[in-house]
């Protein structure tokens, strides 16, 4: 086992649920009541990560953060350096992420019925306080099953973090490329112990975020009775 | 000045006229099909529809909640609404206490919305999720929660004091058996005992509406057509519409001349053009022109049965005495809906509610003959509406 690698992958991976949080918080609560005409854009550009192949995004990161651009020289002169980084792949991973976080919660805020905000309106709540008391503790399935898939995909990320991370131990190698590593090396045996690990926190995440969905289901439904 | 007072105006995006008042400690109910904008109505006052265009406005207690002429608009925050949902809206992760006590203001402890509850019958409830309760106990949460609403104190009990809100009710009795919807009746007649606020009851439910409400509003297509007790909007409909509305059954055209000196005389014919009718007796209220096309309602109330043939033993001035055959008699228990063409104007049919005690008496069924005696006061002239 790559304990370097694992460690990579599990900070790579926190840190990336927890910076997108917000942000993704944010924007599905958003798109789930806002009657702009230009949401499915939004929506469509949310989604694409899930079709792009990872090098076409690892690729474009090259061209906008790398020595050669505008944005990468300005970066390196204030002496940020993005590409082969931790803190660049955290970028990165936090874009192709977006959909992950981002769906499951807006489903969540979309299935709250519009009457219970207008009934918390009219009992006194200002529109911050429904959001707090009515709105969040209703959605939190989605949140978990948000942060669950976010896990998931991080650890599984394979393309854009070579492209972008390159392979430097300790930083940017992590257990899915430390793992193709092992199998260019015919080092089956520890590849078969972080294949069997990754399949296991994988695993694990689908099945937190099926069972947060039919919790957020039992709870639509008794909404509805 | 108490109580509630509505005047809106608005075209898109669908027209609106409301205009009705409702005094503190009335019961004002407005009726009108599905669509008609009822509800449009009850959330404009809570504040949660405010069309672009409106014109007008909304006064409770004094206090405006919208004046477009002024340039005011509360927000839903800033309105003393209490707005019972149809299906409730009720928070489905909170206790009914903390429902309730969500909705109550600073004046509020734990203990008052407890003790509110427990006079709602709630008590051993008051721990429960909505999932956990039933339709009517749902509903009551929900009439608890629009209560705080309107009281900023708790102690409106040992002082009934006029309240600075409005209680809204928006079909709140759709959805619960018809044993609970009694239950839930009465409790509503017992809290007008004690609360003295404006209560706007919107239902499809003509039933409801007459047994409940001091006055209905007749809604249709946005605009309120007529306000009055109900037994008077009920027994006269300002026209032909509402007439339709509120579901009266003998609804007929006809003409109206004044060519005799004491009373109307009302020329029942088939179609506006056709000269086979009959005449019928009518007040004369000096409202209407000689010659106008109209329409009418019989009031079935005031109109009497006899056996054919038999002549009535006292004269009664005005009335008319008509001959007509029983088509259908369908008895439903102790009344019989029956189906009468008269011999006069075949074409035409009155429908009549009569006790199956009567017609055991007259002896008559379906095919037999019976005579109508009809008072002039059974007849609601009305003007056809000219476009």
């Amino acid at each position: 086992m790559d304990w370097s690698a694992l460690h990579v992958s599990l900070t790579l991976a926190a840190l990336t649920t927890l910076a997108l949080l917000p942000v993704g918080l944010a924007l599905a609560r958003w798109l789930a009541v806002t009657a702009w005409a230009g949401r499915p854009v939004v929506e469509a550009l949310l989604l694409l990560p899930l079709l792009l192949p990872p090098t076409v995004i690892g690729f474009y990161f090259l061209v906008a953060f790398g020595q050669g651009s505008a944005v990468g020289a300005w970066l390196a002169a204030s002496g940020i350096r993005l590409v082969f980084t931790l803190e660049g792949l955290l970028l990165v991973s936090v874009l192709v992420n977006l959909p992950f976080m981002v769906q499951p919660i807006q489903r969540a805020f979309a299935a709250v019925p519009h009457s219970l905000r207008e009934a918390a309106w009219v009992s006194g709540l200002s529109t911050w306080q429904t959001f707090w008391r009515i709105e969040l503790p209703l959605a939190w399935p989605g949140l978990l099953a948000g942060m669950a898939l976010t896990v998931a995909h991080t650890l599984g990320e394979f393309g854009v973090v070579l492209m972008v991370g390159g392979n430097i131990e300790g930083e940017t190698r992590t257990l899915s490329v430390s793992l193709y590593d092992k199998v260019q090396g015919m080092d089956l045996q520890s590849a078969h112990v972080m294949a069997l690990a990754l399949v296991g926190v994988s695993l694990l995440a689908l099945t937190l975020v099926l069972a947060f969905d039919r919790v957020g289901q039992r709870g639509r439904a008794l909404q509805e009775r | 000045m108490q109580g509630l007072q509505v005047q809106l105006r608005s075209a898109n995006p669908i027209r609106l006229e409301a205009e009705f008042d409702c005094g503190a400690g009335e019961l004002v109910a407005l009726v009108g099909p599905s669509g008609s904008g009822k509800t449009s109505m009850l959330r404009a006052i809570a504040g949660l529809w405010t069309p672009a265009d409106v014109q007008g406005h909304i006064r409770v207690a004094g206090q405006a909640w919208l004046d477009t002429a002024a340039g005011v608009q509360l927000s839903p925050q800033q309105r003393r609404a209490g707005l019972v949902f149809q299906h409730y809206a009720l928070f489905p992760h909170m206790t009914a206490l903390a429902n309730v006590a969500l909705a109550a203001g600073p004046g509020w402890s734990g203990a008052d919305v407890q003790a509110l509850l427990a006079r709602l019958g709630l008590a051993p409830l008051s721990h429960r999720r909505p999932s956990q309760l039933s339709g009517g106990q749902q509903q009551r949460v929900a009439l608890a929660r629009a209560l705080v609403r309107v009281m900023p104190t708790p102690s409106w009990a040992s002082t009934p004091t006029h309240l600075p809100g409005v209680l809204l009710l928006d079909e709140p009795f759709s959805a619960v058996d018809a044993p609970t919807r009694q239950a839930l009746y009465r409790e509503l007649a017992a809290l007008r005992q004690k609360v003295s606020v404006p209560m706007l009851l919107v239902t499809h439910d003509l039933a409801e509406a007459r047994r409940l409400a001091d006055r209905v509003v007749i809604v249709d297509a946005g605009q309120t057509l007529q306000t009055g007790e109900p037994s008077r909007v009920f027994a006269s409909p300002r026209n032909a519409r509402v007439a339709e509305l509120v579901g009266i059954q003998n609804h007929f055209e006809g003409r109206f001349f004044k060519d005799h000196a004491k009373w109307g005389r009302l020329r029942w014919t088939d179609a506006a053009a056709s000269d086979t009718g009959l005449d019928l007796t009518v007040f004369d209220k000096n409202k209407i022109n000689d010659g106008t096309p109209v329409t009418w309602v019989l009031n079935g109330e005031q109109v009497d049965v006899m056996a054919d043939g038999e002549v009535p033993n006292d004269a009664r001035p005005g009335h008319t005495r008509l001959r007509c055959q029983l088509l259908e008699v369908l008895s439903l228990g102790e009344i019989s809906l029956c189906t009468l063409r008269p011999e006069a104007l075949p074409s035409q049919t009155i429908t009549l509610n009569l006790t199956s005690r009567l017609l055991r008496r007259l002896q008559v069924g379906s095919g037999d003959w019976v005579q109508l005696l009809i008072a002039p006061g059974a007849l609601h002239i009305m003007p056809v509406r000219t476009k």
